[in-house]
């Protein structure tokens, strides 16, 4: 722990100095707190004032001879990224009044809203005159963007080409069933072929728009389909 | 610039991806030296991270501050941490920690993974550290001695070793100069200097390790002989049997005392072999349980021996064992312990030899097969490991005389380490200088008569056939690596050569040991060149003030502050032209000046005066310098016959209590591609685009303020000036100018006397765009005009200067940046990126200007109008997303400087970063619009190409059938 500021050093053993210790719980973004880089270090900075705290084999940050004043706590780290806090210390007056006997206080802090804007408290517990208290991972860092290349995977969800390959399979593949189909079954689907003259042809060529547009449906398609569909039944 | 909204829409959600690293361009486009510094043969050794296993890692603390761990294996950085400067270093023996003492502080670290354990600071400054051997009852680790200076005298405090916490101190009432602190199992040893500079004795205080009581103090003279604390060659450690050694003012006689014994001080001779001793070194095992044994080491100038020294613990005697014969040249000696064994390694130009220290039989010798390059070995550290009843294993990290640090391994190089390329303080960019042969060739064809230079040309052309079958049989293996090849600017390692797209370049970097290295940005900064331009001695630091390269001869002009400078040819690192320092007047800076004679560089001496210059050298334009008290002036150059003579055209003084930090300009190379900036409704602002822009940073450390004094430095006019209050002083504050914007960056903080309003507490970093007029459309006071004069501006006598139209926006960042640059380009078409060095989390960032734009909406949404412009909605905080970071997953530590380079294409601009470590990379702040990067596939075009081919050769026949067919049938 190395302190910038050489005059408040000097005059350490007359101010009250507080002692903190902050650490890293394990959560949902950062299961392993253990596997943080030995770069990861903690700065407490105020006006002309700046601690900054290595991370401890025990994954916590400890700061000693912390003088009082109203700081701002930031964790830099490599591989994630930590939430500010707005950390209190205060001189403790004999019969501890104010500050309802917290000589250390925390907050949430948000950047960009006015200082005293202050988020969810966090406790702060002391135990032998060290204050505790913990701060979490908000996420990991991720600094890469995957270039997105080219798949052959992504070009078949394109629906174009599902249905360019729907219509290769039936050109392709029609004549094929065709080939092999039941000589009987041919035999009446070729009948049935000369019945329906191509039906397929073109069916706007017939299209009554103006009995579409008042709402009934062709007299000739009913037509057609029943029988087939009665055809059908009675074959099977 | 009206666009399709859709098409905007398009590129806005490409936006960010322009700005990030790519995941296959990371480490292919970028490099990185991870370096320690040089290491210090007292802060270096092996040492078990866990101490039941036999694995070892090489420790060190630099020169620099950096405490490194080092596999000996590979030579990759396990895990490093900055401390405060130089320092002491001590393995905990038997335990996982390594303890180091830097600046007010003692700090335990894991030795695996580099975490601290605990950490310790008072008010002194840290002179030693070491370890009580003895394990105290009842507790776990041992504990720690760490002598302090405070206010002139010696404090001694045990702390205990599982906390750091203090057992007792230990202050010496009188002020001497606390030197080192050293245990045997049963006493305490402060070791001070009494007296004064130029002459002291050596006092020895032991003190009882339980209390902390001083039991006895004796003093040894040595006036005559020490002179500093540098004259004291050892005074062993931890050992059984602790000594204190120094050599007679002549070199030949060694004094020697063993530690709590007050009447022994025995004298020991050295022996001559070639000419006067130079250099005296003691070797001496730091476990207790080690044998008393101590090697010396003697160099002349040419040649160099050793003296094996046994210690009688009983008597106290020391008597002279063996020794180890003259060899010539350089040489290193390093010590290790195995158990009680002492083992010697001497590593010579020609081989490696061990011995014990019991008797002279050497046990190991292997030839020294290592890269002469690397000069002669300065010192080391060895690891001799014992494999069978008569053999044995060397490896030994060694500092040689060229600043690499190489692991010898049984005598063959196993990695190497350029250290000396850390602690850079100056770099420049540098091209490759073209080979100019064909240019000269096609320029004589021009000038001779058209017959001659046809005949020429066509031998030429014949010359050049022999090069046709070499050309022919290379094509096949270029298509196919050009095609598989995935990275476009890959080419042959070795060659330095321009390439196309203007990657290739030369840096040139300076550091502060006095050496100067070449670096090839295209083969991942390789070193290309090192030369040492100046013996800097210790403690000091060279300060390079200018390096100036000259392009059209390939020439770098490197200008200390001593008034010494070296000219060196980039590609080759010789040495054109050298002056000592000390022979010419000191330098406060040096600037790259314009004069009839061409640019060249001019020092300026203190006091901002650059004395009288040969006219037809003076610069062209005004300088600006700063004076004897800080003040900014302006300097003009009148002709006087023969002589240009610098005449102070104005001064500038901030207001009282403040100082000036820093003076910045626009970049020498700054070019701009449009002279406005279209609003969202179609009119245009016009730019405040002048050449003579200086942006002036003053402090109040008092009053906690900064002022920016933006001026011109033809007039002095001061254009435009902002304060900020509640600005803490002694963090950084950086700025950067470039087009029409300037940009800084600093802490501010609430204040009591605006509780009221809403205040925060954070880094802020403050953009402001320069503008002709406040009107769209509008030239401003300047209007049409051709020219304008700065100094006369408008046909008004005494007129107020044409002030610019500013547009300033405050945003919060995250963390302290604490250098800030500007990508450059070609043309200054793409979008210029401010790189900022942020030193809390070891990196460098990329921030688009899109981003840092003052005019982005405030409190709405942006308009599809404005929205089309690029403008989107004011946020204060800019968050730095990790994918804008360019050093992405590297922890670059102690940057200092970032220098940027255009490339040949415009989208890409180099970049070079320097302090500590060293890092380079490429960006394209508007994604890499003119070069078909890796994101193309040269695989899967030509597979589509082919897979196009086969169908239309598999169709083709059966679309013929089937028109034939169609025919005849319907037939």
């Amino acid at each position: 722990m190395h302190v910038s500021n050489f005059v408040t050093l000097i005059s350490l053993p007359l101010v009250l100095a507080s002692h903190l210790r902050v650490s890293i719980p394990s959560s949902q973004q950062l299961q392993h707190p253990n596997t943080l880089p030995a770069s990861t270090h903690a700065t407490l900075t105020t006006l002309s004032n700046t601690y900054s705290a290595p991370l401890r084999s025990d994954i916590t940050f400890d700061f000693r001879n912390v003088t009082s004043g109203s700081y701002l706590l930031d964790v830099h780290c490599h591989t994630h990224a930590f939430a500010p806090l707005r950390v209190d210390v205060h001189e403790i007056t004999p019969d501890g009044v104010g500050f309802d006997g917290q000589e250390v206080q925390v907050w949430g802090t948000f950047r960009g809203n006015e200082w005293s804007n202050k988020g969810e408290v966090v406790q702060a517990q002391n135990e032998d005159g060290i204050w505790s208290f913990d701060v979490r991972a908000q996420a990991g860092k991720d600094y890469f963007i995957e270039r997105t290349g080219f798949s052959p995977l992504s070009l078949l969800k394109n629906p174009m080409i599902l249905i360019a390959g729907v219509s290769m399979l039936i050109v392709f593949g029609m004549p094929y069933i065709m080939d092999n189909m039941d000589p009987d079954l041919k035999a009446e689907f070729e009948e049935r072929q000369k019945v329906q003259p191509n039906p397929a042809a073109n069916p706007l060529q017939n299209f009554d728009a103006a009995a579409w547009l008042a709402g009934s449906t062709s007299k000739e398609s009913k037509r057609t389909d029943v029988p087939s569909n009665a055809e059908r039944g009675i074959t099977r | 610039m009206r666009l399709p909204i859709n098409l905007l829409a398009l590129t806005l959600s490409i936006l960010p991806s322009t700005l990030a690293v790519f995941a296959d361009e990371a480490y292919s486009i970028d490099y990185h030296n991870e370096l320690l510094g040089l290491p210090q043969p007292h802060t270096t050794f092996f040492h078990r991270p866990q101490s039941e296993e036999k694995a070892t890692l090489l420790y060190t603390l630099s020169d620099l501050g950096v405490l490194g761990a080092v596999h000996p294996g590979t030579g990759k950085v396990v895990w490093r941490q900055l401390l405060d400067g130089e320092g002491y270093l001590r393995a905990v023996e038997g335990e996982g920690t390594v303890v180091s003492g830097t600046g007010k502080s003692v700090q335990a670290w894991d030795a695996m993974n580099g975490r601290e354990q605990w950490g310790n600071s008072f008010a002194g400054v840290v002179k030693d550290v070491e370890v009580m051997e003895t394990v105290a009852a009842g507790e776990g680790a041992k504990d720690i001695l760490a002598l302090f200076e405070e206010e002139g005298k010696a404090v001694l405090r045990r702390l205990k070793g599982a906390s750091g916490d203090v057992k007792w101190e230990y202050h010496d009432p009188t002020e001497d100069l606390p030197l080192q602190v050293s245990t045997n199992v049963k006493d305490v040893f402060v070791v001070s200097l009494h007296g004064a500079r130029g002459g002291y004795n050596i006092k020895v205080s032991t003190l009882d390790p339980l209390t902390g009581k001083k039991v006895n103090e004796y003093t040894l003279t040595a006036k005559a002989d020490v002179h500093a604390p540098e004259d004291v060659l050892l005074v062993g450690a931890n050992s059984a049997a602790p000594i204190i050694a120094w050599a007679d003012k002549t070199i030949k006689n060694l004094k020697v005392n063993l530690l709590g014994k007050s009447g022994s001080l025995q004298t020991l001779p050295l022996k001559e072999s070639d000419g006067d001793i130079v250099k005296v070194t003691i070797h001496a095992p730091e476990l207790v349980q080690s044998l008393p044994h101590f090697l010396v080491h003697t160099h002349s100038a040419v040649s160099n021996r050793a003296d094996v020294y046994h210690i009688d613990l009983a008597s106290g005697n020391i008597n002279k064992e063996y020794e180890l014969p003259k060899l010539a040249g350089k040489g290193a000696v390093s010590t290790s312990s195995q158990d009680a064994n002492v083992y010697f390694t001497r590593t010579t130009q020609d081989e490696v030899l061990i011995v014990s220290s019991a008797s002279h039989g050497i046990l190991g010798r292997w030839p020294v097969k290592v890269d002469k390059q690397h000069g002669s070995f300065v010192h080391g550290v060895a690891e001799v490991v014992k494999k069978g009843a008569d053999s044995y294993a060397v490896r030994s990290a060694i500092l040689t005389s060229e600043e690499d640090w190489v692991m010898v391994r049984n005598g063959a190089e196993a990695w190497t380490r350029v250290e000396g390329l850390s602690g850079a303080v100056a770099a420049e960019w540098a091209e490759i200088p073209e080979s100019e042969s064909l240019a000269k060739t096609l320029e004589a064809e021009a000038h001779s008569n058209p017959l001659s230079a046809y005949i020429h040309r066509c031998k030429r052309h014949i010359n050049d056939l022999q090069y046709l079958p070499g050309y022919i049989q290379e094509l096949p293996f270029r298509i196919l690596s050009s095609v598989l090849s995935s990275d476009v600017t890959s080419h042959k390692p070795g060659a330095l050569v321009r390439d196309n797209f203007g990657f290739n370049k030369l840096v040139i970097v300076a550091t502060q040991r006095g050496r100067v290295y070449g670096l090839d940005s295209g083969s991942q900064g390789a070193v290309v060149w090192t030369l040492k331009a100046f013996d800097i001695p210790a403690g000091k630091q060279w300060d390079v003030k200018g390096i100036w390269v000259d392009s059209s001869t390939g020439v770098a002009t490197i200008r200390g502050a001593d008034g010494e400078y070296v000219l060196v040819q980039t590609l080759t690192g010789k040495v054109n032209e050298k002056m000592e320092p000390g022979n010419w007047p000191q330098v406060q800076s040096a600037a790259v000046v314009d004069s009839p004679s061409g640019p060249w560089i001019l020092p300026i001496g203190l006091n901002g005066n650059p004395g009288d210059i040969p006219s037809e050298w003076a610069p062209k334009d005004n300088l600006v310098v700063q004076g004897k008290d800080g003040e900014v002036k302006g300097l003009k150059f009148a002709v006087q016959g023969s002589l240009a003579v610098p005449i102070t055209a104005w001064t500038f003084q901030p207001a009282t209590g403040q100082k000036i930090v820093n003076v910045i300009s626009r970049p020498a190379h700054d070019p701009v591609a449009s002279i406005g900036r279209v609003l969202p409704d179609r009119t245009v602002m016009y730019k405040y685009l002048s050449p003579n822009l200086v942006l002036v940073t003053a402090v109040s450390d008092s009053a906690a303020t900064a002022t920016f004094y933006l001026l011109d430095s033809v007039s002095g006019a001061v254009l435009y000036s902002t304060t900020h209050e509640g600005v803490d002083t002694t963090q950084p504050i950086t700025s950067a100018i470039s087009e029409n914007w300037f940009v800084y960056s600093l802490w501010s903080d609430i204040l009591p006397t605006t509780s009221g309003l809403p205040a925060s507490k954070g880094y802020q970093i403050v953009v402001s765009e320069l503008y002709e007029s406040d009107v769209p459309n509008d030239r401003g006071p300047l209007g049409a005009n051709v020219n304008s004069s700065s100094l006369e501006p408008s046909d008004v006598a005494n007129a107020e200067p044409a002030l610019p139209h500013v547009i300033s926006q405050t945003y919060l960042v995250p963390e302290s940046i604490s250098h800030m640059s500007v990508t450059q380009t070609g043309q200054g078409i793409t979008v210029r990126q401010l790189l900022c060095t942020l030193t809390s989390s070891d990196s460098i960032i990329g921030i688009p200007r899109t981003i840092l734009n003052p005019s982005r909406p405030v409190g709405r949404d942006p308009t599809p109008a404005e929205a089309e412009e690029g403008l989107f909605r004011y946020q204060p905080v800019i968050e730095f997303d990790p994918k804008m970071i360019l050093t992405h997953k590297r922890e670059v530590i102690g940057v200092k400087d970032v220098i940027a380079t255009p490339a040949l294409l415009e989208s890409t601009s180099l970049v070079f970063a320097y302090g500590i470590d060293v890092f380079g990379t490429r960006v394209a702040p508007s994604a890499a619009f003119d070069i078909l990067g890796k994101s193309f596939n040269k695989m899967s075009l030509v597979a589509t190409v082919a897979a196009l081919g086969v169908g239309v050769a598999v169709l083709g026949p059966m679309v013929r059938k089937k028109q034939i067919n169609g025919r005849w049938q319907t037939a």
